[in-house]
């Protein structure tokens, strides 16, 4: 019980990491809060759904799918909230109404197309395509169903959730440390004014950033049905609430603190489940509150961030 | 002396004239104030009983009203409806306007006991009968509070009785033992929970219960849960949840390859559309349900029949995203109780419309079955047996009834293939 607790919450936390990820790129370039975060990942959900219902794709050649929409959605998007948001004098403070108006104007629009019910795609299309995947990787023939991991257990969703976190962890990594774009990025991070005093075109790099993170938040919603049981189209605050939790326990500002923050947060949820089941959504704000009594900048904080 | 009492007399004879004069006089329209979920967690509920209601009140509308014996005439009926997007403290203030602001004739609740709960303290505070939808938690029906009836579902004390006896008399013999209960904690399946057990433990069965663990209702992942359940070898699992928490904790089981022997889930039966649509008809295959007003067509003294109600529901809401379940059949009951009582109520004073409702007890037989309150105004009728789901040849699921014998029409599938 115990490893497959360990396990199931190792899993479970990578993909609040790749939840996490896109929210605290965007906090760590343009310092607001993207509290429409949770209803990204809501239509990339949908995406998903509709794809699947109306012409039987399967979730995998969703995700590049989604994350391309996503991303080239962010780059209107950002030129039409942010330049302005950041001329404000408590930009930061005023990301909370706006993004708050923009997840209430989504919710609405998304209810008016799909309805108020749950909605979500079998689990064994996702399996089969793992299936599939693993199958040719190991040249054995591998049935779709649940997938053996240290002699335990799991669907093969959360194997999928996992690769897919752990593939946008890397992907985050290789853009911000091994891509001219992704130097120029981290220069926003460290100082914006500083940036544009060094003739850094902060906006297109924030707005690639803003795509990036909206991206991940879609590709997180194609796997929701398979981690969040099913999606309706206000599944989003929870879901923006919780990561927001796991990104402030990792590092604000530093997407890859977020991987810390989710494993924390997937673990530590599993375990209070195990045990103390009635309190276990009690445990993304107590987490918060004991890192922001003991390490108010995170796990990682601040240092790790300029190093 | 003489002179003053005839005025004295003129006086109260003017005034009882004027003033009954004025207490008869009919209002155009009666207000009907109620609550619905647009979104959130209770959406799922709460917009088929909310659209249930509508349909009622459209129809009534479309005749000239409702009949109502306090002014012996048809009046037409105003619904003043407001989306608490599943949140009890929105609710609370919504419920508060409705009483207060809108000053409603009639009040109602949103559906499920969640966000009941909140306007049983508000309507009993400001002495307005509440119509309680589908709030079955045990909580809400105290000798102390005359202002609540429950329209639809049996009380949750009595509601899980044909599961308990089924699992202490018939499980006996199909070899269920041990079983294991896990439950959302709300006063809706906190309140089935605990009727479970009392009901086995009373039964004087050597059942064990092996598992007994309360979960947070938002709870949307269940695969660590389902692993710590199969470690106690379970012979039967109940497990009590809403729509989203079934829907979650058959998908786990589903994509993680466990079958339990006998499992027991409320929302497979109770929305059956739904939870084919999320599931597909195979997950749900040999699951033990309650058997709702929406699959059995009950003999009716008022009101349409199931058959005549879902082609009415199918017309009208054609091409929305509501699906026809108990929760639809639950909303049009409502309306078809508040228009009887409205017929036999001697005015719209709240103790008098609680007398009207309390006198249809027994009596009203609609499409959700026999409506029988118990002194507290909860709802001892519209029992719902147990069934189990079967997948035709189509892959749809049918309802095979297995509880009380004398209503069976099939044999229980156990251990679950």
């Amino acid at each position: 019980m115990l490893t497959y607790t360990l396990l199931a919450g190792f899993l479970f936390g990578l993909y609040f990491t790749l939840i996490g990820l896109g929210l605290n790129l965007v906090f760590g370039v343009m310092r607001i809060v993207n509290l429409a975060h949770g209803d990204f990942l809501m239509l990339g959900a949908f995406l998903a759904f509709w794809l699947f219902s109306l012409f039987a794709v399967n979730p995998v050649p969703t995700i590049p799918v989604a994350f391309f929409i996503f991303l080239l959605a962010g780059f209107p998007l950002y030129y039409l909230l942010v330049p302005r948001l950041l001329q404000a004098k408590d930009p930061e403070m005023l990301s909370f109404i706006l993004f708050f108006g923009l997840s209430q104007v989504i919710q609405s629009l998304a209810t008016i197309l799909w309805g108020t019910s749950e909605r979500s795609i079998p689990g064994g299309q996702l399996g089969r395509a793992v299936a599939g995947i693993l199958s040719f990787f190991t040249g054995h023939k591998i049935e779709n169903g649940p997938i053996e991991i240290l002699g335990q257990s799991f669907p093969a969703a959360w194997l999928a959730s996992g690769l897919a976190s752990g593939i946008g962890a890397v992907f985050v990594y290789w853009y911000l440390y091994r891509t001219k774009l992704g130097y120029l990025t981290r220069a926003v991070m460290v100082s914006r004014d500083e940036a544009i005093a060094s003739g850094i075109d902060v906006h297109r790099v924030s707005a690639v950033a803003f795509g990036i993170g909206l991206g991940l938040a879609a590709v997180a919603g194609v796997f929701a049905p398979f981690m969040l049981g099913s999606i309706t189209p206000a599944m989003g605050s929870e879901v923006t609430i919780t990561s927001f939790a796991v990104i402030v326990i990792g590092s604000l500002g530093n997407p890859l603190g977020t991987i810390l923050g989710g494993l924390v947060y997937g673990i530590s949820y599993m375990f209070m489940q195990s045990y103390y089941s009635s309190w276990a959504n009690l445990l993304p704000y107590l987490l918060l509150i004991a890192v922001l009594l003991l390490r108010p900048n995170g796990l990682l904080g601040r240092q790790a961030r300029r190093a | 002396m003489f002179g003053r009492a005839r005025l004295s007399m003129s006086v109260a004879l003017l005034v009882s004239v004027f003033g009954s004069a004025h207490a008869v006089e009919a209002p155009k329209e009666i207000t009907l104030g109620t609550l619905y979920a647009s979104s959130g967690r209770y959406a799922s509920i709460s917009m088929p009983v909310h659209y249930g209601l509508k349909l009622w009140m459209d129809q009534k509308n479309a005749e000239g009203g409702v009949f109502v014996k306090a002014f012996n005439k048809k009046i037409p009926i105003k619904l003043v409806a407001y989306d608490d997007q599943s949140n009890t403290a929105t609710a609370a203030t919504l419920y508060n306007q409705l009483i207060t602001q809108d000053k409603v004739d009639i009040l109602i609740a949103d559906s499920g006991s969640v966000l009941t709960s909140v306007a049983v303290p508000i309507a009993r505070d400001n002495k307005m009968f509440l119509f309680d939808q589908t709030g079955t938690g045990a909580a809400f029906f105290t000798p102390d509070n005359p202002y609540i009836a429950l329209m639809s579902d049996p009380v949750s004390t009595v509601w899980p009785k044909p599961l308990a006896d089924f699992i202490t008399h018939d499980g006996k013999g199909l070899g269920i033992k041990r079983v294991a209960i896990l439950y959302s904690t709300n006063d809706f399946t906190g309140t089935q929970a605990n009727a479970v057990r009392k009901f086995i433990k009373e039964s004087g069965s050597d059942i064990e219960i092996v598992y007994d663990q309360g979960v947070p209702t938002d709870t949307s992942n269940y695969t660590v849960l389902i692993n710590n359940i199969r470690a106690t070898n379970p012979d039967a699992v109940v497990h009590l949840g809403y729509a989203p928490n079934d829907i979650a904790f058959i998908r786990s089981l589903e994509d993680g390859g466990v079958k339990f022997k006998f499992l027991f889930c409320i929302y497979p039966g109770l929305e059956t559309e739904l939870l084919e649509k999320n599931l597909g008809g195979k997950a749900l295959s040999y699951i033990f349900t309650y058997v709702p007003s929406s699959e059995i067509s009950y003999e009716t003294n008022f009101g349409m029949s199931l058959r005549e109600y879902k082609e009415a529901w199918n017309k009208k809401y054609a091409g929305v995203n509501i699906e026809f379940g108990f929760n639809s059949v639950a909303g049009y009951n409502t309306g078809l109780v508040i228009e009887k009582a409205l017929s036999v109520a001697d005015s719209l004073e709240q103790l008098d419309l609680r007398k009207a409702v309390f006198s249809l007890s027994g009596k009203l037989k609609t499409l959700d079955g026999t409506f029988e309150l118990d002194p507290n105004g909860a709802q001892l009728g519209e029992s719902t047996p147990l069934g189990q789901l079967i997948t035709d040849e189509h892959g749809h699921v049918k309802f095979v009834t297995v509880w009380p014998h004398e209503v069976a029409n099939g044999k229980p599938v156990y251990p679950r293939p």
